[in-house]
This record gives C-alpha cells, structure tokens and sequence, in this order.
C-alpha cells in the first residue's frame, strides 16, 4: 500500500471511529433530554450537542457564535497534564509493558512537588524546577517497583501498578488528613504553596495557562527524540514488538524493560508537578485525578507515537470542555466523557476494524503496481525492437 | 494485643471475612475461567460496577430483589459478550477492551445512574442507597440446624444468598472445568488453540463461552455488592475487587480451590483492616491494607513458584 494511502486509511479510520462515538453519545443525550414531546427532545438533544462541539472554543447564543480566548486557554491549560500522562502511556506501552500507574504516579508527584514547595524555602527561579523535578523522582523510584517486580518475578506489571495506585492515594489522604492539613480552612487542604514555588501564567485571560504548557511541549519533543533517535528508545520499541527476538540479539531486555516504566514514571510526576504549581496553590486532592487513565485513551489514539500525543491531548481536553460546557447549560452530566472515550478508545484499539476497507486499498495499490509494471515492461520491448 | 486477638476470635469476625471474600471469590472464578482459556479479563471491575448499578436499578423499578439479581447477570453476560466481539472479532488487544471496559464503568454508571434517577448535578456523589430498601436486598439465610451450634453457627449461618451461591459455584466452576466436555474444551483452548480446532473444537465458540461466563461471575460479584453488602449502588464502590481477583487467581495459580483461598486471605486482610479502624487506627492506614497484601501475596506466590522450579530442575539434573 502507498503512503498515502496509508496515510488516508488511517484518517478515515479515526474519523469513522469518532463519528461512531459521538453517534452513540447523541442517543444518549436524547435518552436523558429534558422535554415532554419527540421534536422537543430532538431540540434539547441538538442544543446540547452544539453546547459539546462548539462550546469549547465558542460562546453561543441564540442569535450566534463569537471566538471565546478564555475558552481555548482553557483547553490548553487542560492539556498539560494528560500531555505527560499521555507520554508516559505512551512509552510504557511501546515496551509491551502494560503499566497503568500512571494514575497513583501524577498524584504521587503533585504531592511531592507540592510539599517541597510548602516546606523548602528556595529562591525563586530555582523552586519551581527543583520541586517539579524532585516529585518526578519519586515517582520514577514508585515505578521500580512493579518494573523490578516484573523482570525479577515476572509479577504482573499491571496488577501490581493497580494495587500501588489505592496505595498512593490512601497514603497521601492519611498524610494529608493528619499531619499536614490547614486546619484553619474549612476543608481538608495542605498550607499555602511558597510564593516563590508557583509557575507564572502564560497569558492573563483567567484561565490558568501557565508556562507549564510549554514544558509539556518541549517534553513532547524530547521523548520523540528518545524514542526514535536514541538506542534506549529503539530498545523499547523492538522489545515491544518481539521481546525473545531482543533478547536473542542481545539485547538487555530486562533493563529497558525497568527503564521503560522509569522513565513513564518520571513523566507522569512531572505532570503531576507542574499541573500543581501552575494551577493550584495548595494541595487538596482527595481522590485519584483520572489523568492517568486519560493518558491511556491519549496513548491508543496516538498509536504509542509521541509526537501525535498533543493533538490528541487536544482532542480528549476539547471533548472534555465540551462534555463540562453541556453539563452547564443543558443538564447533561459530564460523566458522558468517560463513555464516548471508552468507544473511541474501542474502536481505534481494533485492529480489524473497517478492515475490510483496508483489504480493498491494499488490492488497489497492488492492481497499479501491476499496471504500471506491465506497461514499464512494454515498454521495454518496444524500446527493445525499434532497437533491433 | 491480648485484647485485640480477642476482638478477633469472634464469630463476627469470621463471618464478616466470608461476607467480604464472597464478592472477590465471584470475580476470580471470572478471572480463572478465561485464563484457562487463554487470555486475561482486566474488565471485571468494569463489569461488577455497570451490574451493580443494573441490579439496584432493576430491583428498585420492578420491586423484586429477584429480577433485580437476574438483571445483574443479564448485563454482565452482555458485558461480556461484547468484550468478547471487540477481542476475538474486531481483534482490540483483549487487555485493550478490559482498560476501556473500566473506563466506562467508573464513569459511565455514573452517567447512567444519573440519568435514569434525575439525581440533579449538584450532588457530587450521586447514589441509589436512598432508593434502597431492605426488602430489595438478596435476602440472608439462616441455616435451620447449623445456626444452633455455638460458634460455627454464628461463622456460617445468617449470610446472604450469594455467600453461599459463591463457595456452591465455585465447585460447580471446578466440575465444570475438569468433568464435563466444555471444560476439556476450555482447557484445550487455552492451553493449545490450533490442537484444539484440528480436532473440530470451535475455538472462537469456546472463547466467546469463557468471556460470557466470565461476565456473569462478575455480573454475581456486581449484584453481591449493591444488593447485599451495600444497601444500593455508589461511585466506584467496587474498589478494586475486580483488580485483586486478577491477583487472587494468579496466587491460586489458576485453579478453583487455591482461588478461593487466596479470596479468603484477601477478606482476611480486609476484614483485619476494618476491626484495626475499629480500635482507632485512621481509616486511610487501614483501607490500602488488602492491596498491600494484593502485592506482598503475589511476591510470595512468585517466589515460591521460582523455588519449587529450582528444585524440580535440580532433580530433573539428577
């Protein structure tokens, strides 16, 4: 099959596969529309429907639409940490190394970088660096443990990552509740951040887009780099697609297999880092953010490919705005995200999926060849005999 | 500590780790059936939440704990039929499925439950307990003879239907497996697909047998923990059982019986961890202590294993 055609295939693949997700979800609203009659429904449906498509980056009214800056900054801001949980996916899954801790890792790291950042004092350029960067480390040495247990044991990676994100969470909850709370505030929240810790915002429209946003870039430059341009990174990826042949050619499969997950670890807290300082400025999750798991649905819809992970961190952060924006004004709840990810997600995962398609452009480009190998082959022979 | 050994040695508290292991034992049975065939099924948490939700909201609109289970199994045989078509049809990397499976069951019951309820948005954590009686819980069952005798009375009668239904299945899943034809079949697939279709074993059928079955011990699992250890559905209320029965069947090494004692250390340590929050010791130590025994438990299982292979090839040497 010719590039282009591949390149065809697989675009219209996503598309058909979003078309297919948001059919779905278009029922489901109309299934929990206000509304007494067919057509009324049918209206509250579609309004909610433009509230989730357009909304994100438009503020509509009855008469029209106008551009929302707020509205796009806030998608970014939203993109920074699933951007690094994204990565993260990303280069675990490469490795065949289905490690979801992602998730226990981002909270683990925000709440790292948010304690350096409460109880060491340092000067201001330094801190926020410093603090993001000693999270990610602890996250990285987190992430030891299912890898050491996978390779020295051959203990699931996945169940063991699971169990350590419970783990984390109740950990950081028991530390929080009773030795670090502001018990001041009403709710359970740690003191306030040094001033000195925080991450300054990008531009002033509210919306809390912070430099961050263009780390999370740079990170995305630099895995693809290592990824596609270093020897740990073709390690990776050949020992996803054929670990017994890695180790046969010498590979040392074992440790870039650890490797991998560090440096998924390493990814995920510093997501967790910098979404901390650039947004908040005390630390109050009580519960496991749901970054991790987005980053898994960034991670299929890139195809583990880290240069795609922002457009479709975009995609995921657009669609989740949406999802919020109708939730507001039409009474749809915003957990209609998680269904519309998970079909997305099932679809671009099936590997047969519009295959048939596929079998047909395969043929095509095969005809042509064929066609176009005869023809060079004529005229061959009649080159051949005007010689002659 | 003398005190608290006491605190232990209770009937209550041996019941209790009977309630709790019931849940786990039903999603491991889920989790060694498919594994005999070949694959793994990390949707099981997935699943017990979406039939969770199906069984309050059945039982609360029809008034019947009865359809209220039935409707619980019905959606986590569908569950698992449609795991099944997205794996063996569609050819989605199985654990792939399982991963978007639990995605939509965090979630997506919320959505549902939401929806069909009209619990407005402003409530944080919607739930059905407010909608749950009793009388629409799996009724509990007091063992007419047992129940006299002084303390095993107390361990093993009074407990809801699907305790009991949990340990009589998991016998039943064990005959199935090792004396009827289906299980050779399960078996055979699992252990060598090609071998098995050569002989006319049709191994897409087998397959899509072992995933529904598999949907349905969760579909099981789901109802146990909404109709009875529950009064009603909540956010993420499966907490990981369906993760650690992953665990549970890896340390029971895949068979019936170890899965269920490997269930039962499981409820031990939970049933541990609720009686340590009950002395005084914060509830955010004691919550994480299944999942810690989760990892230690699957540390030991996998040092042991290496040993016994150590030996075994050191007298294959001799």
């Amino acid at each position: 099959m010719t590039k282009r055609r591949q390149v065809v295939f697989t675009l219209v693949r996503g598309a058909v596969a979003i078309l297919i997700a948001l059919l779905v979800a278009t029922v489901l609203i109309f299934v929990s529309a206000d509304g007494a009659g067919f057509s009324e429904k049918l209206a509250a449906t579609g309004e909610a429907l433009r509230q989730m498509l357009a909304g994100p980056l438009f503020r509509l009214s009855k008469t029209g639409a106008s551009f929302d800056l707020k509205r796009l900054t806030d998608i970014f801001a939203a993109m920074i940490p699933i951007i690094f949980t994204g990565l993260s996916v990303c280069i675990m899954f490469s490795a065949n190394q289905f490690n979801l801790g992602a998730e226990g890792g981002i909270m683990l790291g925000a709440f790292v970088t948010a304690m350096i950042a409460i109880y060491v004092p340092m000067a201001a350029g330094l801190h926020p660096v410093a603090a993001v960067l000693i999270g990610s480390l602890s996250v990285a040495v987190m992430m030891l443990l299912p890898a050491l247990l996978k390779t020295r044991l051959g203990v699931s990676e996945m169940v063991c990552s699971l169990m350590l994100n419970y783990i984390v969470m109740y950990l950081i909850k028991f530390l929080l509740n009773t030795y670090l709370a502001d018990k001041t505030k009403g709710q359970i929240q740690s003191y306030e951040f040094l001033k000195t810790s925080l991450i300054a915002p990008m531009i002033d429209t509210g919306a809390k887009l912070s430099w961050g946003f263009l780390v999370a870039l740079a990170a995305v430059v630099l895995c693809g780099l290592f990824m596609y341009r270093t020897r740990w990174g073709y390690a990776i990826r050949m020992i996803g697609i054929n670990q017994a042949f890695s180790r046969y050619s010498g590979m040392k499969v074992s440790l870039v297999i650890v490797m991998s997950q560090v440096v998924g670890g390493f990814l995920a807290g510093m997501g967790g880092g910098i979404e901390m300082l650039g947004r908040y400025n005390t630390f109050s999750w009580s519960s496991l953010p749901g970054y991790g798991w987005t980053g898994i649905t960034i991670a299929i819809l890139a195809g583990n490919n880290c240069y795609a992970v922002p457009l479709a961190a975009f995609f995921m952060a657009y669609l989740s705005k949406g999802c919020d924006l109708m939730a507001t004004y039409a009474k749809v709840p915003s957990q209609l995200i998680d269904i519309i990810q998970g079909v997305i997600f099932l679809f671009f995962a099936a590997e047969q999926f519009l295959s048939h398609y596929r079998q047909k452009l395969v043929v095509k480009s095969a005809q042509e060849e064929l066609a176009r190998k005869k023809l060079e082959n004529a005229d061959k022979k009649e080159g051949g005999a005007a010689n002659a | 500590m003398l005190n608290f050994l006491k605190l232990l040695l209770t009937p209550e508290f041996f019941f209790s780790i009977l309630r709790i292991s019931a849940p786990i034992l039903f999603a491991t049975l889920g989790a060694i059936i498919v594994e005999k065939a070949g694959f793994c099924n990390i949707g099981l948490e997935g699943i017990m939440m979406f039939s969770a939700l199906a069984g309050s909201m059945v039982s609360y609109y029809t008034g019947s704990w009865l359809l209220g289970l039935l409707g619980a199994l019905l959606m986590g045989t569908l569950l698992g039929f449609v795991m099944g078509f997205f794996a063996f049809q569609l050819k989605t990397d199985i654990t792939l499925v399982g991963i978007a499976v639990n995605m939509m069951g965090s979630g997506g019951t919320l959505f549902l439950c939401k929806v069909i309820t009209n619990l407005t948005e402003g409530k944080a954590m919607a739930s059905t307990t407010g909608l749950i009686t009793s009388g629409l819980c799996i009724p509990n069952i007091t063992i007419p003879l047992i129940s006299k005798i002084p303390f095993l009375g107390g361990v093993l009668s009074g407990h809801s239907l699907l305790t009991y239904l949990a340990f009589l299945i998991c016998g039943l899943t064990s005959v199935i497996l090792y004396k009827t034809s289906l299980g050779l079949n399960i078996r055979a697939v699992g252990e060598n697909p090609n071998a098995a279709s050569s002989v006319g074993v049709s191994v897409l059928k087998i397959k899509y047998v072992a995933i529904m079955y598999s949907g349905l011990m969760a579909g099981f699992g789901g109802a146990f923990m909404s109709m009875s250890y529950a009064q009603g559905w909540s956010q993420d209320m499966v907490a990981g059982r369906g993760f650690i029965a992953l665990a549970a069947q890896a340390m029971g090494s895949g068979e019936c019986l170890g899965g269920m004692l490997s269930s039962l250390v499981f409820g031990f340590a939970q049933a541990l961890g609720i009686k340590f929050s009950a002395i005084g010791l914060d509830s955010n130590l004691a919550s994480p202590i299944p999942y810690a025994v989760t990892i230690i438990g699957l540390v030991i299982f996998a040092l042991s294993r290496r040993s016994r292979d150590k030996k075994q090839r050191l007298t294959a040497k001799k």
